[in-house]
């Protein structure tokens, strides 16, 4: 990549995370935001507003460095800190918490959110940290129901 | 060392079954070690004081399971990277005219030492789990950190000596 392309790639994201990625509540909500701009079969990014800024290729790029980022920024998180971005997710969606929380116990839609060149252990820290505090909600529920 | 490195054969085996993502494929996989940083978070006491917290008997299993699944695939990758830092040395070492011994000597006892740790490691952790201990997979974290980059510095300078030498003819 030459310079002039890297200086461009480095303009879009930064475009990127002030126009989209700030306005999303916490990292966990981004995380899964960037993997939804990925293709399924391809493997390969497109934001419409960030490829008209810039070129697609350029915006492809841009978000694949966003969504490993987000994802290493997660994957360090401690537990404690995990379930707590959990809560910020659950309270931002439209749908209800026990519905997410059963779905994503259930489906593990998470897994999917994995960028692809990463580090398997740290890969496999982040489904396990989501599966534990998926859990620990779920835990908490229960007890609040048998509390009532 | 033989049965260490047996049983160390079988996790790996056990090991594939259990984790939802491949194990460290030695020979098309991510070749890298994993950041230090994240090998801190693997073993941190941290989580499991918070998991204890919750008083959940459920999650405190999930979590010794969990945790020490991980832990064990920490170990394998780091000790496939560390067998792939010494086969790319081999290779670098067979070309080169000029060794210096005692440096080759030293880089063995380096790599021996880390699968030594490796090995007792994954003993360990099947035993006391992965909370317990921290410190020796910190102290392998670095190690193996400090092999690769020995190993990049040395294949650097045996290649500019090579360089150097094939000039001067």
């Amino acid at each position: 990549m030459t310079l002039a392309k890297l200086v461009t790639v480095q303009a879009a994201y930064e475009d990127f995370l002030q126009r989209s990625l700030s306005k999303i509540p916490c990292d966990l909500a981004r995380l899964i935001y960037l993997a939804s701009t990925r293709d399924y079969n391809t493997g390969s990014y497109h934001h419409d507003g960030l490829a008209s800024r810039f070129t697609p290729e350029v915006a492809a790029k841009a978000l694949e460095i966003a969504h490993r980022q987000i994802f290493v920024q997660l994957s360090a998180y401690s537990l404690e800190e995990l379930v707590e971005q959990l809560r910020i997710y659950f309270d931002s969606s439209r749908d209800g918490a026990a519905e997410i929380l059963r779905t994503w116990q259930k489906l593990e839609p998470y897994r999917i959110a994995i960028p692809t060149e990463v580090n398997p252990a740290v890969a496999r820290l982040f489904l396990s940290n989501v599966r534990l505090a998926l859990a620990i909600w779920r835990s908490r529920q229960d007890q609040s129901l048998r509390d009532r | 060392m033989v049965l260490l490195a047996t049983r160390g054969s079988a996790v790996k085996r056990e090991l594939s079954f259990r984790t939802d993502l491949p194990l460290y494929d030695e020979v098309t996989g991510d070749p890298s070690l994993c950041p230090p940083e994240f090998a801190a978070r693997i073993f941190s006491l941290a989580d499991w004081t918070f998991v204890s917290g919750e008083k959940s008997p459920d999650v405190v299993r999930l979590f010794r399971h969990e945790r020490r699944v991980v832990a064990l695939v920490w170990v394998h990758q780091t000790k496939s990277a560390i067998h792939r830092i010494m086969r790319e040395h081999t290779r670098v070492t067979r070309q080169s005219h000029d060794l210096h011994l005692a440096t080759e000597a030293r880089l063995v006892l380096h790599y021996l030492q880390l699968v030594a740790i490796c090995d007792l490691l994954i003993l360990a952790i099947q035993s006391a789990g992965p909370t317990r201990v921290g410190s020796l997979a910190t102290y392998a974290a670095a190690l193996s950190q400090r092999f690769a980059d020995a190993q990049h510095a040395l294949a650097i300078t045996t290649s500019a000596r090579d360089l150097r030498a094939s000039a001067a003819h």
